[in-house]
């Protein structure tokens, strides 16, 4: 279970997010809907610890961001993501030069790591930077990123391509979509995922949060608009406004917020 | 040996054997040229030009821009050694700290123990002598400067200071006054060398000469790729290192000429590299400094006839207490030459790197096409880069591009790639290995594998 308690954080010092609780279990869906600031992309970026932002308890009580009983909360950035937790940004930046197999290579040897790490540099210089991951082996592992790539219509040329480096927003959505597929965490949050998409690749990338969650990946889907609701059925809804939960529902919240909008919420908070 | 002021080898514990067959006094006179010389059995021309050249050298002041040199004491130095055939010092005798840097960028043991200059190069002199006799089946001629000139007195007297006029600056005259070592290639009318030469297949009792002189010559039609150093750090024991190569490009010939320079930090490298370019000639610099305390060299290209090319790419990395002041130079003199700069530089820990380069187009060479892009990355508010292009256009049909990037390493760029289970250090090293991949890509293969291992290793701090 990842389990979010209480987390008050600030950019600077202005106060986005306030006394803010969630759990989610494995294989669950929620959805996190709200209007433009409210703090969904704040929450999904604290999850994770960017270092913009500050994460403070809440009037006495304990703050925690706990994965499967882990607390996550003193952790780097690359060890929450080692010990299962993933996000799939809304705009990531490029890195020229760096490919997307190469970064995809690099990211599952540290997140699934063999239970011995085997001395590096054996050998010749062509093969010291070896392959040491937990259960395939390189070959089988490009093969797998290859066979998902066909399947959510990434042609292979873009595989070699410098990752997210003059991509358009729609690729940049299927290439973090075929890294959360790829790195199989435990729990994933896609932030704005639907946003810039036609329908075919909505459908896209609505299916492979689908797989995701069907593996027992527990789901994260943090969105202004209902659209990609049409394609996902969220078990959760969570309605934030100004960086506060104001409902929690289930799926049919959702569309009731399609229809109704976010004004009656906005009107409570102030 | 005495030590000088800039020489801190010791650092290294790195020992040096004392039995010199033959070892000049410190500082230069007319008498050690003569002894070096006379010791060479050159001919009278050669004594000549390098007398010439000792006379413009005192008249030379050390540039007025550029890096700091004021610390060569240039009477501290020994500018002959003719070392005996047997080196003593032993694999053993090395400090792990260097021994650790070849076993983490992963070079074949052969090759550490050449590198390190201990091992007899028995390994290495297999593969010339075999590599070689190929060459000779072509007519293509690979050997040292000094061998060079005795096997083929003619053919070095026609080009030798020739590209490089031994007056142009006060290294080049050095270099062309007390020369020793370096590469001499002829490659014939039309003859296409397949295999990259490698300097370190070729033999020389003084592996890594602190004054190299390379000539190499490309006949019409010709082609060939030749690679000068390694990615290995090459710990010298000598403070100053300043080489002259001039290549001759002739009609449709094709040169390539790559340098990984990598001198432990306590080494001067300023080296004087130019070519002249006929007709539809191609020619392309691919110069990555990684070492020393302060290099100066600019790779600089003539396009002397018509239709011909050049290119320069240059990678540089400074880390704490490095001055890498790179870049490339190219001269249009035709028309429809064209001709590109990409430099690649990247600063860290206090490192200072500066891009300075040239583009001209001389009156009357028309249609003339050139594109000068030179990005800097800096790792820290410590480090430093500056860029002085220099451009001196003297014809209107032209088309001059200019693009100058400075940038750091982002925030967001870092967290992205945090977020994909990476360590800072990692994130880091990923994006500087992704800036310079454009020319790392360019490489031979196990240079360009042993490249990104040793950016990685800068990254970590674990080296320099």
């Amino acid at each position: 279970m990842l389990e979010i308690k209480h987390i008050t954080a600030s950019f600077g010092e202005k106060k986005i997010l306030n006394d803010v609780s969630l759990s989610v279990h494995c294989g669950e869906l929620h959805a996190i809907m709200g209007p433009n600031g409210s703090g969904k992309s704040t929450f999904a970026s604290v999850l994770l610890g960017h270092p913009a932002y500050t994460v403070v308890a809440t009037k006495g009580k304990k703050a925690s961001i706990e994965l499967d009983g882990v607390e996550l909360l003193k952790l780097a950035t690359y060890d929450r993501v080692k010990k299962g937790l993933f996000l799939a940004f809304q705009s990531p930046l490029s890195i020229p030069g760096v490919s997307v197999m190469h970064l995809l290579r690099s990211a599952y040897q540290e997140i699934h790591p063999v239970a011995k790490k085997l001395e590096e540099n054996l050998g010749n210089a062509i093969f010291s930077k070896g392959w040491s991951a937990e259960g395939v082996t390189l070959v089988q592992f490009i093969e797998r990123v290859k066979s998902i790539a066909r399947e959510i219509s990434i042609d292979e040329s873009f595989l070699k391509r410098g990752i997210h480096d003059g991509f358009s927003g729609g690729e940049k959505k299927k290439v973090e979509m075929l890294t959360a597929l790829v790195l199989l965490p435990k729990y994933a949050i896609f932030d704005e995922i639907d946003t810039g998409l036609d329908v075919d690749a909505l459908k896209i990338v609505a299916a492979g949060i689908e797989r995701l969650r069907k593996q027992g990946t527990g789901v994260i889907v943090v969105t202004h608009y209902q659209r990609i609701l049409s394609y996902v059925h969220p078990s959760h809804t969570h309605i934030l406004v100004n960086g506060v939960f104001v409902e929690h529902g289930t799926g049919a919240l959702s569309e009731r917020i399609e229809k109704e909008g976010y004004a009656k919420y906005e009107k409570v908070s102030h | 040996m005495k030590k000088s002021v800039i020489d801190d080898s010791y650092k290294y514990g790195f020992s040096k054997p004392e039995k010199y067959f033959y070892k000049s006094e410190k500082g230069l006179s007319e008498q050690v040229i003569r002894t070096i010389s006379g010791y060479k059995g050159e001919p009278q021309w050669m004594l000549d030009f390098r007398l010439k050249s000792y006379l413009g050298y005192l008249k030379k002041t050390l540039p007025s821009w550029g890096a700091d040199l004021s610390g060569i004491d240039f009477r501290d130095i020994f500018y002959y050694i003719k070392p005996t055939s047997g080196k003593v010092s032993s694999w053993a005798d090395l400090p792990a700290e260097i021994k650790d840097t070849y076993d983490k960028i992963g070079i074949p043991e052969a090759e550490k123990k050449f590198l390190a200059g201990v091992s007899a190069q028995y390994e290495s002199e297999v593969v010339y002598k075999s590599v070689n006799e190929m060459l000779k089946k072509k007519g293509v001629v690979f050997l040292d400067m000094d061998s060079g000139l005795r096997e083929y007195p003619e053919l070095v007297r026609q080009y030798f200071g020739t590209v490089v006029p031994p007056l142009d600056n006060m290294f080049a005259s050095l270099n062309s006054a007390v020369w020793s070592g370096g590469s001499f290639v002829y490659v014939p009318k039309g003859v296409h060398v397949e295999l990259p030469l490698q300097a370190y297949f070729r033999i020389n009792a003084a592996n890594m000469g602190q004054f190299e002189r390379t000539l190499i010559i490309a006949d019409e039609g010709s082609s060939v790729h030749y690679v000068e150093g390694c990615t290995a750090p090459i710990y010298s024991s000598d403070s100053l290192h300043s080489a002259v190569v001039e290549i001759v490009v002739k009609n449709g010939a094709r040169v390539r000429y790559t340098t990984i320079q990598n001198w432990s930090k306590n080494v001067y490298n300023l080296v004087t590299k130019r070519t002249v370019v006929d007709e539809e000639g191609v020619m392309e610099w691919v110069d990555g400094n990684l070492g020393s305390k302060v290099t100066m060299k600019y790779p600089s290209i003539y396009l002397k006839g018509r239709k011909a090319r050049g290119e320069v790419l240059s990678i540089a990395y400074a880390g704490s207490g490095q001055h890498q002041d790179a870049g490339g130079k190219v001269i249009h003199l035709a028309s429809e030459t064209t001709s590109q700069i990409i430099s690649k530089s990247i600063s860290k820990g206090g490192g200072r790197t500066s891009y300075r380069g040239l583009v001209e187009v001389a009156k009357g060479a028309k249609n003339v096409k050139s594109k000068v892009v030179c990005d800097a990355l800096l790792l820290d508010e410590d480090s430093r880069s500056d860029t002085y292009p220099d451009m001196r256009i003297h014809e209107k049909d032209v088309s001059i591009e200019h693009e100058a990037t400075v940038s750091k390493i982002g925030d967001e760029q870092m967290f992205y790639l945090e977020s994909r289970g990476l360590t800072k250090e990692q994130a880091q090293s990923m994006i500087v290995n992704g800036f310079i991949e454009p020319i790392v890509k360019e490489l031979p293969l196990e240079y360009a594998v042993e490249m990104n291992r040793l950016i990685s290793l800068q990254m970590e701090g674990s080296v320099g």
